[in-house]
């Protein structure tokens, strides 16, 4: 089934074109790496498919439902997650707190909660939040301020928020940014696991070319906000538009 | 540690036994609804006692503190805990008071039915307001609200005059007994009239008992954690599914309705309802108040709104630094602000948690 | 009068108030545009031009305040309003400077909300300052000689002359803020600051001496609006609260950071607010204001010269 669908997706600024007719198609259960220049267009693609940008031309399609002009939170709802280039978690609560939020949201929607009753009423939130953090091997630190985590943490911490609502579809704006090579390492693997276990479909913007060749089922080019190429790892490689465009020449 | 997720539920009693001690249990204590209700009506009933005999208060004094306290808490949730600075609530506040003023002149003096004239209207007005405002966050949101708040300010100030009776105030507030029986400024029957503080104190004090009793259940329930979120981080807030804008108006809504509650007492205590009420140095001074006791905490407002009343009232009649009265108000916010961004509040649990030896 | 020199007279009107209005957004907008700082001391500033100026100007009788307590009942240095006029800005912009080093610098990377608090609090402090020694009572500044009486203008007739003098002076100062920010290198260097802080740095460029000089110029701008308005309103500790307000309002529906917008925004208000006291809208004069920047705000967020890109 067709998880996200692009159509003729283009974003002008003024004079500037930094989408240009874009067409992408994600099946369920792939996982489609986005690579390209800098100033590609890989950014505003992504604005794009989350909505924080409306397009000015062309349509974004989440299983089969165009969600152009949607709120952030109606996308969401709606399955399609999103974990940020700087892991996005709540700073000054705790890791569970943090867990609890992404629950809140997965059990009972965008704005369905009743005031009056209270938090330690909801078994089915406290259960969810703990699954997500054993999930991704944070139990322990549940009682930790998120602030005080070190990054490779942080980031499990924002992927298992982003994952606890088992959303049909997850965007990783360049995860591994700013990561030594141990943290990389350690959060390509849970990619992988995930990826496993959940059968989950994403869209990963990436600079680290090792990893997009590692994990990836496809691979999408982009250049001067036009799609030069896509296709399997291999198939990209060795295509001499994106060398010459991205790699600078020969492949590695 | 053990790989299976635990039951989660069963880990709240189960925490809450770990440590042992006086420490531990008087936290166990502290976190449960009951006790804030019994210990804020403690307080409301200790209260006069000490204040009148040490402090050289006065029970009107007292009841007034209690009146902007329930306005500060409101503001708290708003502030402290949603993390929205609004530069407009005087609107709800001073609106509150002079439709309850307006409603008790001309449609009933019951004071709970003033009340709740007043407060619904702070509650519809904000609606609007929260609408409007919300759409943009940030220094717009301040500016937005106190643009709303101005324009209440000079509508009842010219060309509403004919409601408000304009500069001069509304003195036509009409409080009648309450219940139709209990008349608010003469003295209690009988064995009741024993207690401290005198009738109305005691009415205030039983609705700001029950204003922090809501506070607190609003806090600890899922809203709380929810607002909490928004104010660390709004965007994860958004992209985890949550539908920010309503929450953020409903923090809107929700700090509005304590300021018409406290609006409306307002009036009923001072008879009367001067134009300042709607002006936005008022709403500076609810600001003053909350960060002054302490954001982000229950009681922290109502201290706030302690200090401040107890420095303009009583610190500005002695001698010497009686007319620095204000200014050492601004000083000393501009302090807590600089130095100790937790307000009064976060130094009483400070060092609260230094004597206890510190828990965790 | 007939219609077209009411119209006019409106319009000069409202330039002059409107020259008041530009002087405290120009030097408000850059601030917050630049350093992206939230000043709610702006109408302090103002304020302290304004006594500053009455006591440079004239010599006034104090009847309450702390220097009439303690035998000063006259306070003043009498030197006449160029004095002042040369002066107080000078001294203003040595008040802006150290509050942005003392000041803003420390809550730059705090959040607005804490900015706004702090500013708001020295507001209070300030005013109160003032309130206690020299006590709460208006004066006014006495219009200067050269600048008294009527002048003749076409059309209207007789106009006053020192309005026409704010106006003047006001397009003078904010004209020159101009083009010191568009032509010259360090004008460039702020806009190139406040477009990409990050970039500028890493150009090796220390934004810190600018900064400084942007939030002294924005200070001595309102610092010159109070004196000017000295001759025309009361000069009282409360002056300071009453324009705030409004200042920010001209910034925001300008377009915080563009001179121009503060410019248009704030001739736009002035008139708009003269208009309606002179049609005999005098009571809605005030709430019409609030209403046309809340109506702006609504429906352009952004400001009326601001950009799309600006908003988040």
């Amino acid at each position: 089934m067709t998880v996200l669908e692009t159509d003729g997706l283009t974003k002008q600024f003024g004079g500037l074109v930094a989408v240009d007719d874009v067409d992408v198609r994600i099946e369920r259960g792939e996982g489609v790496s986005l690579i390209g220049p800098n100033g590609a267009g890989k950014s505003t693609f992504i604005d794009l498919v989350t909505q924080r940008l409306q397009p000015t031309g062309g349509d974004v399609r989440f299983k089969d439902e165009s969600i152009v002009g949607m709120d952030p939170h109606e996308i969401v709802q709606r399955g399609m997650s999103k974990s940020f280039q700087t892991a996005s978690v709540f700073p000054e609560l705790t890791v569970e707190e943090n867990a609890t939020i992404a629950a809140l949201a997965a059990e009972h929607g965008a704005f369905r909660l009743n005031f009056f009753r209270h938090e330690n009423a909801y078994p089915e939130v406290t259960e969810l939040a703990a699954e997500v953090l054993d999930s991704v091997g944070l139990y322990d630190q549940r009682d930790e301020t998120a602030a005080d985590l070190d990054y490779g943490n942080k980031r499990r911490l924002e992927i298992g928020i982003a994952l606890a609502s088992e959303p049909d579809m997850l965007l990783m704006d360049e995860p591994t940014a700013g990561m030594s090579p141990e943290e990389t390492e350690s959060t390509v693997n849970l990619i992988k696991e995930v990826k496993e276990a959940m059968n989950l479909t994403f869209l990963l913007v990436e600079h680290d070319m090792e990893i997009v060749f590692d994990i990836s089922d496809r691979i999408v080019v982009l250049n001067r906000g036009q799609v030069i190429a896509a296709g399997d790892p291999k198939a990209v490689r060795d295509d001499p538009e994106v060398q010459t465009a991205y790699l600078g020449g020969t492949a590695q | 540690m053990s790989d299976e997720p635990s039951d989660a539920t069963a880990t709240a009693p189960a925490e809450v036994e770990r440590g042992r001690g006086f420490a531990a249990r008087w936290s166990a204590f502290r976190d449960r609804e009951f006790s804030t209700v019994v210990v804020m009506s403690l307080g409301v009933l200790v209260f006069p006692v000490v204040f009148n005999s040490l402090l050289d208060g006065y029970n009107q004094l007292a009841t007034l503190m209690l009146i902007w306290g329930i306005f500060a808490v409101g503001f708290d949730i708003l502030l402290g805990y949603t993390g929205l600075l609004s530069f407009g609530h005087a609107v709800f506040w001073g609106g509150a008071a002079y439709v309850a003023g307006i409603f008790s002149a001309s449609v009933s003096s019951d004071p709970l039915l003033v009340i709740l004239a007043g407060t619904g209207f702070a509650v519809l007005l904000s609606v609007i307001v929260g609408s409007l405002s919300l759409r943009r966050g940030g220094i717009y949101f301040a500016i937005l609200t106190l643009t709303f708040g101005q324009m209440a300010f000079y509508l009842a100030t010219s060309p509403l005059a004919f409601l408000t009776n304009g500069e001069n105030g509304f003195t036509s507030v009409d409080i009648g007994p309450l219940f139709g029986v209990l008349d608010l400024h003469q003295p209690l029957p009988g064995a009741f009239g024993m207690l401290p503080g005198n009738t109305l104190y005691l009415f205030v004090g039983v609705l700001a008992v029950a204003a922090v009793a809501a506070a607190n259940r609003i806090l600890h329930s899922p809203y709380g954690i929810v607002f909490r979120a928004i104010r660390e981080n709004e965007r994860r807030a958004e992209f985890v599914g949550l539908n920010v804008w309503r929450y953020k108006l409903m923090a809107f809504v929700i700090s509005a309705a304590f300021a018409g509650v406290a609006g409306s007492l307002f009036t009923i205590e001072g008879n009367y309802v001067p134009l300042d009420s709607l002006y936005w140095t008022t709403s500076g001074e609810v600001v003053i108040m909350t960060a002054l006791g302490g954001v982000g905490s229950l009681f922290g407002p109502l201290l706030g709104a302690g200090v401040y009343l107890y420095i303009e009232f009583i610190v500005s009649g002695m001698e010497v630094i009686g007319p620095f009265w204000h200014l050492i108000l601004g000083a000393v916010f501009v302090l807590v602000i600089v130095l100790f961004p937790a307000g009064i509040w976060g130094g009483v649990e400070a060092a609260r948690d230094a004597l206890a030896g510190g828990e965790d | 009068m007939s219609l077209l020199v009411e119209v006019v007279t409106i319009l000069l009107n409202g330039l002059q108030q409107g020259a008041i209005y530009v002087l405290l957004a120009v030097g408000l907008s850059i601030i917050l545009g630049t350093l992206k700082f939230v000043n709610f001391a702006h109408g302090a500033l103002y304020l302290v031009g304004a006594y500053l100026g009455l006591f440079i100007t004239t010599e006034v009788t104090l009847s309450n305040g702390l220097l009439a307590t303690w035998g000063y009942e006259t306070v003043g240095f009498g030197l006449g309003f160029i004095v002042a006029l040369v002066v107080v800005p000078i001294v203003v912009f040595v008040i802006g400077v150290a509050m942005e080093r003392f000041v803003a610098q420390p809550f730059y990377n705090r959040p607005d909300t804490d900015q706004i608090l702090v500013t708001f609090g020295l507001a209070v402090v300030v005013q109160e300052i003032i309130r206690t020694f020299v006590g709460g009572q208006s004066q006014s500044i006495p219009r200067p000689g050269w600048a008294s009486g009527p002048v003749a203008l076409p059309i209207v007739g007789n106009f006053p002359r020192w309005r026409l003098s704010v106006i003047v002076i006001a397009a003078v100062l904010v004209g020159l803020v101009y083009l010191l920010v568009e032509h010259t290198d360090f004008g460039l260097i702020v806009r190139a600051g406040t477009l990409d802080g990050e970039m500028v740095k890493l150009l090796g460029i220390r934004l810190s001496r600018p900064y400084l000089v942007v939030f002294g110029v924005g200070a001595a701008l309102a610092g010159v609006a109070g004196v000017v308005s000295g001759p025309l309103a009361n000069v009282n500790p409360n002056i300071g609260t009453e324009q705030l307000v409004p200042a920010f309002l001209t910034v925001v529906i300008g377009g915080v950071g563009k001179i121009e917008g503060a410019i248009v925004a704030g001739l736009l208000l002035g008139t708009v607010q003269v208009a309606l006291i002179q049609t005999g809208f005098a009571a809605w004069s005030r709430v019409g204001l609030y209403a046309l920047a809340a109506t702006v705000l609504l429906v352009r967020p952004q400001g009326l010269l601001g950009s799309e890109v600006d908003v988040a």
